[in-house]
């Protein structure tokens, strides 16, 4: 048992050097590899916030990953066919540059899920979950008969956005700004859980009547939050798109958002780092046993199962405590 | 005379036959515990429940603070001042003392919303104020899953305080106590009349002719008499209908 803090330290510092090594022996695959892990990660920290502080088990977070995905590949298929978004009544252009592109992915992804929050956050439990599974298969079904943005068959962007003053196409370059991205969410997410917010939110996970007595509102809480959630996932959707310089409607489904979810799970659910461990495993079991046999997910269903049954912190609890308390 | 902190109007509520609140009217002044005491099933857990706003009534109407609060909901009301505590203890049971009683100060100074500085860092001598005003200064790290019964009552009343109320309604604080957690239960709300005025939902009669300034009785969702401890305990109807030889 180590504390989780050194646990959280020992994790950054393996997913930086194993692509640097990766890097310096020249195994390109292995550094694309450790920035899937990196992307997704992003996006389970994304849904952690959600599920782990506020205890709001969304099946729909692939509606917020997909509008990241499909606000890079809107602006980016108009940058490259020098086709304006709109003319009338004010001009916007496409963009291949990567702050805008996060900044835009970042809104949309605020915007759906407020959308999506004030409609569902009314219900909980296993309406929630439904609910929310619903939006995503909305947004999924809304991308496929979209033909102007490629429909069924996605978009495809031939040259990667970049980042002022990178050479994105070097895959460690890239890997670098999507491992700093996840670092500044985990720091952010780390900061929110420690503040008088974090506290609130996690008083509403356990006891909502006893927030409401103190005269906060549950509603406005678990909206704050899911609105944070979803804005920090469409982020990693919008990376996720550029890294594999493709947008489809897969992005929408619900196989996505139930993946998002696993990582969270396998890692340890209101865990800081816990996505960042589950979507590593997941990369790694996916890579291994997908070599091995096609039907690798039986095995990832296992590990799964005996995390659920066996390890409540997930994979994290298993090697750290947890202290008393909230934080 | 100054109005009423809480003032009830002609407040109904029924389910399908079942009259809960038939016409009550009910007041709570500055500086006075007012108890409401009734048997079981008289109604009074759905009364406290429209006075805290997770219930609307049917009809009638409920004032504040001198302002109209019928159609408020529980955290609207508990922001202008209405601080209850429960039946069956609710405190967030994965916190400390400590952060429980901090969760009620931060939303009293409208920090809940602060996502960028530490919680703790922010009222820690305001926590161990009102953990010292209820006795549980020396329990602050203890979570609230661990501690005793009559701590854990204790520490709403500590969150109540923290709230700096303009009322308390508390349903119940002495429920599960033995005689020595009814007594310095006792001891703790007597002073507090001071602060807040108390509306006192009881069934231990000791305590609530201990500390009670008037008494309302409610049978079958209607007032059956308001009055001093002394009037109610020679009331014939109150005898008849549940007092009976305890008075």
């Amino acid at each position: 048992m180590i504390a989780e803090k050194h646990l959280n330290w020992l994790i950054s510092a393996v997913l930086l050097a194993v692509p640097v090594a990766a890097w310096l022996a020249g195994e390109v695959y292995t550094v694309t590899l450790a920035t899937r892990v990196a992307v997704l990660a992003l996006a389970g920290v994304g849904l952690n916030l959600a599920l782990g502080s506020g205890g709001l088990v969304s099946l729909g977070h692939a509606a917020f990953f997909g509008a990241g995905g499909y606000a890079m590949g809107i602006l980016a298929s108009h940058a490259q066919s020098y086709q304006p978004l709109m003319e009338w009544p004010f001009l916007i252009e496409g963009t291949k540059s990567m702050p805008v592109i996060w900044l835009v992915a970042i809104a949309s992804g605020a915007i759906s899920a407020l959308a999506i929050g004030v409609l569902s956050l009314r219900t909980s439990g296993v309406y929630f979950i439904m609910i929310t599974l619903a939006f995503g298969q909305m947004f999924y079904y809304f991308a496929i008969s979209w033909p102007a943005y490629g429909g069924e068959d996605g978009l495809s962007i031939y040259v990667r956005n970049g980042f002022p003053g990178l050479d994105t196409l070097q895959p460690i370059q890239f890997f670098a700004l999507c491992y700093a991205l996840l670092i500044v969410a985990l720091v952010l997410c780390a900061r929110i859980n420690a503040s008088p917010f974090g506290l609130a939110l996690n008083a509403v996970r356990q006891s909502a009547q006893r927030v409401e007595t103190v005269g906060l509102s549950p509603l406005r809480l678990r909206l704050t939050a899911f609105v944070l959630s979803g804005a920090i996932t469409a982020l990693a959707g919008a990376l996720f798109a550029d890294l594999n310089r493709f947008v489809s409607p897969t992005m929408f489904s619900w196989q996505t958002s139930g993946e998002i979810m696993v990582f969270v799970i396998l890692g340890g659910v209101g865990r800081l780092y816990g996505p960042v461990i589950g979507a590593a495993v997941f990369i790694m079991l996916e890579h291994w046993l997908g070599g091995v046999s096609e039907y690798w997910q039986l095995f990832l269903g296992v590990l799964l199962l005996g995390v659920v049954l066996f390890a409540r912190g997930g994979l994290i609890g298993v090697f750290a405590r947890r202290r008393v308390g909230h934080g | 005379m100054a109005d009423p902190v809480l003032e009830l109007k002609d407040v109904c509520k029924s389910f399908g036959a079942l009259k809960a609140s038939d016409h009550v009217s009910l007041d709570l002044r500055a500086g006075e515990i007012h108890a409401l005491i009734g048997p079981n099933g008289a109604g009074k857990s759905t009364l406290i429940a429209q006075i805290a706003g997770s219930l609307a009534p049917d009809s009638g109407s409920i004032h504040f603070d001198g302002q109209d609060v019928t159609h408020l909901g529980p955290s609207a009301r508990a922001r202008l001042g209405l601080a209850r505590s429960f039946q069956i203890s609710a405190v967030v049971p994965g916190f400390t003392v400590a952060q429980n009683i901090l969760l009620a100060v931060q939303a009293r100074a409208g920090r809940s919303y602060t996502m960028w500085s530490k919680a703790d860092d922010m009222a820690s001598d305001q926590v161990a104020r009102w953990a010292d005003m209820v006795g549980l200064s020396d329990r602050l790290g203890a979570a609230a899953s661990d501690i005793a019964h009559g701590e854990r009552r204790r520490l709403e009343i500590a969150m109540a305080l923290a709230m700096r109320p303009k009322a308390f309604v508390l349903d119940e604080p002495m429920a599960g106590m033995g005689t020595e957690g009814v007594s310095a239960m006792t001891s703790l709300l007597d002073p507090l009349r001071l602060q807040a005025p108390i509306l006192l939902v009881e069934h231990d009669m000791q305590a609530v002719f201990a500390l009670a300034d008037r008494v309302s009785v409610l049978v079958y969702g209607r007032i059956i008499a308001t009055g001093t401890v002394a009037q109610i305990r020679r009331d014939p109807l109150v005898r008849q209908a549940y007092l009976g030889d305890e008075a």
